[in-house]
């Protein structure tokens, strides 16, 4: 597999890239994909990356196998702005934005997230919300006559939250 | 009365309760009656936690679903990022595969999904359950003459499929609810941009937000109306980052929609919180004279 960029005249598939991508959720999607294109058009991160991020060429990535091009650090699936559009466009609901969504979660499994995405989550694991209760907030809350934040039965969310038994997550 | 379950989520409550204050003070005057949630968390977020786990992603936001479901209730939110995580998530639960490896996971603490709460955004609540002749009836202060720039927001319209709240390609619902309030919704250049705030990195969605600011300053609206609480924050705090960052002046105070509602709807200005903004929506102040409460 390391190999293959010296190799350039031979597509070497790394399945175990696209066997593990399909375990997510809608991972397997871009086996529908034919390469039209339509997601391109409109997509926000292809027009003011000046091309660098085409979700066209994600998709064919994905099922050449050529994971070591995504899942590494500074991945460009981190330029994607999460519009939409290419799903709305897709011909074959191949809804590449979820395909890249998966491809995020391959990265935060090897701990490639950004640092944004594990504060979020840490806030999340402590109070259930993205944004975190404080006496600041309920002082706001106050002024308009809102109650403080309910609490979140964290109890629950932790454990729903623990893998599944031989599960992967 | 119509009943709906409330599902706030996280921003509206914890950064912008003005929001949330113009909900709870316009839906009953439109004969919608709210029932808050017990125990609802974060939805939870469309864009970090689903790019850490999908199947945590989708299994919090089950939890939070079957809440509504104890009520017998649809439910309604106010943030575009809660309806795509909660519609996202119906339809995902639709499989029984995905239902039933989710359900393992609720049967943990005694829940269990059973897709009887359908998920509805606040907009298409009152243009569905109320209606734009209803909500005009309720104004007392015609914003006659009010230019309002609409930022329609991606995940409100997109996948439409899921979504089902307007044609993504010529949506009409953002105009005939401004339009109702008697103000003159104006359609910019680049309405159909992402304000760029659910991309995880900083320079792209500067330079995106410099289009559309440039766009929605050509309009010279009075407000620019929005109705999800990530695009505000963009709009305003990021509005004031891009314009330092770029050096220009795009000044079009941003508006979320429930308060231009309650405004109109009598409320005094100085009651909805305007003053927390970085660009204040002071061209509404021509208007405070023309109606008194009810």
């Amino acid at each position: 597999m390391e190999n293959h960029h010296e190799d350039r005249d031979i597509v070497r598939v790394d399945f175990a890239f696209r066997r593990e991508l399909a375990e997510k959720i809608e991972g397997n999607l871009a086996s529908f994909c034919y390469q039209c294109g339509a997601c391109v058009g409109d997509c926000p991160a292809n027009t003011y990356s000046d091309g660098i991020f085409n979700p066209r060429e994600i998709m064919l990535e994905v099922l050449y196998g050529l994971g070591d091009e995504l899942i590494g650090p500074d991945s460009v699936l981190w330029l994607c702005t999460n519009c939409y559009s290419c799903h709305e466009r897709c011909p074959q609901e191949v809804k590449p934005v979820e395909v890249i969504i998966s491809l995020k979660n391959m990265l935060a499994d090897r701990g490639l997230a950004p640092a944004a995405a594990e504060k979020v989550i840490r806030t999340f694991l402590t109070s259930g919300r993205t944004v975190p209760p404080s006496p600041a907030v309920d002082k706001q809350r106050a002024k308009f006559g809102l109650p403080p934040l309910p609490e979140v039965p964290m109890e629950e969310i932790l454990k729903i939250l623990e893998p599944d038994e031989g599960g992967t997550s | 009365m119509k009943k709906f379950a409330f599902f706030p989520g996280c921003l509206i409550p914890a950064r912008h309760p003005a929001m949330e204050f113009a909900i709870r003070e316009t839906l009953p005057k439109l004969g919608i009656e709210i029932v808050d949630l017990e125990g609802a968390s974060c939805c939870p977020d469309p864009i970090y936690f689903k790019s850490k786990d999908k199947l945590d992603w989708l299994t919090v936001a089950a939890r939070n679903l079957t809440l509504a479901e104890d009520k017998g209730l649809d439910l309604f939110t106010n943030c575009s990022g809660c309806t795509a995580t909660l519609s996202e998530s119906y339809h995902l639960l639709q499989d029984d595969g995905l239902r039933a490896q989710v359900n393992r996971r609720l049967e943990r603490i005694g829940r269990k999904y059973r897709g009887t709460s359908r998920v509805r955004h606040i907009a298409t609540v009152v243009r569905d359950e109320v209606g734009y002749d209803a909500i005009r009836d309720t104004v007392v202060r015609p914003l006659e003459g009010l230019k309002v720039a609409i930022h329609y927001g991606c995940h409100l319209l997109k996948p439409s499929r899921i979504m089902k709240v307007d044609n993504p390609d010529n949506p009409d619902v953002m105009e005939n609810l401004v339009a109702a309030l008697g103000a003159t919704p104006v359609r910019h250049r680049n309405w159909y941009l992402c304000c760029g705030k659910a991309c995880q990195t900083e320079d792209l969605p500067a330079t995106m937000m410099r289009d559309l600011l440039t766009t929605v300053r050509d309009e010279n609206a009075d407000v620019l109306g929005m109705i999800c609480p990530t695009c505000f924050g963009q709009f305003d705090h990021g509005q004031m980052k891009v314009g330092k960052r770029f050096g220009e002046d795009f000044g079009t105070p941003p508006i979320y929609y429930f308060q231009l509602l309650a405004f109109a709807q009598g409320v005094p200005y100085d009651d909805l919180g305007f003053e927390r903004q970085r660009f204040k929506p002071e061209a509404l102040k021509a208007y405070e004279g023309a109606g008194t409460p009810a």
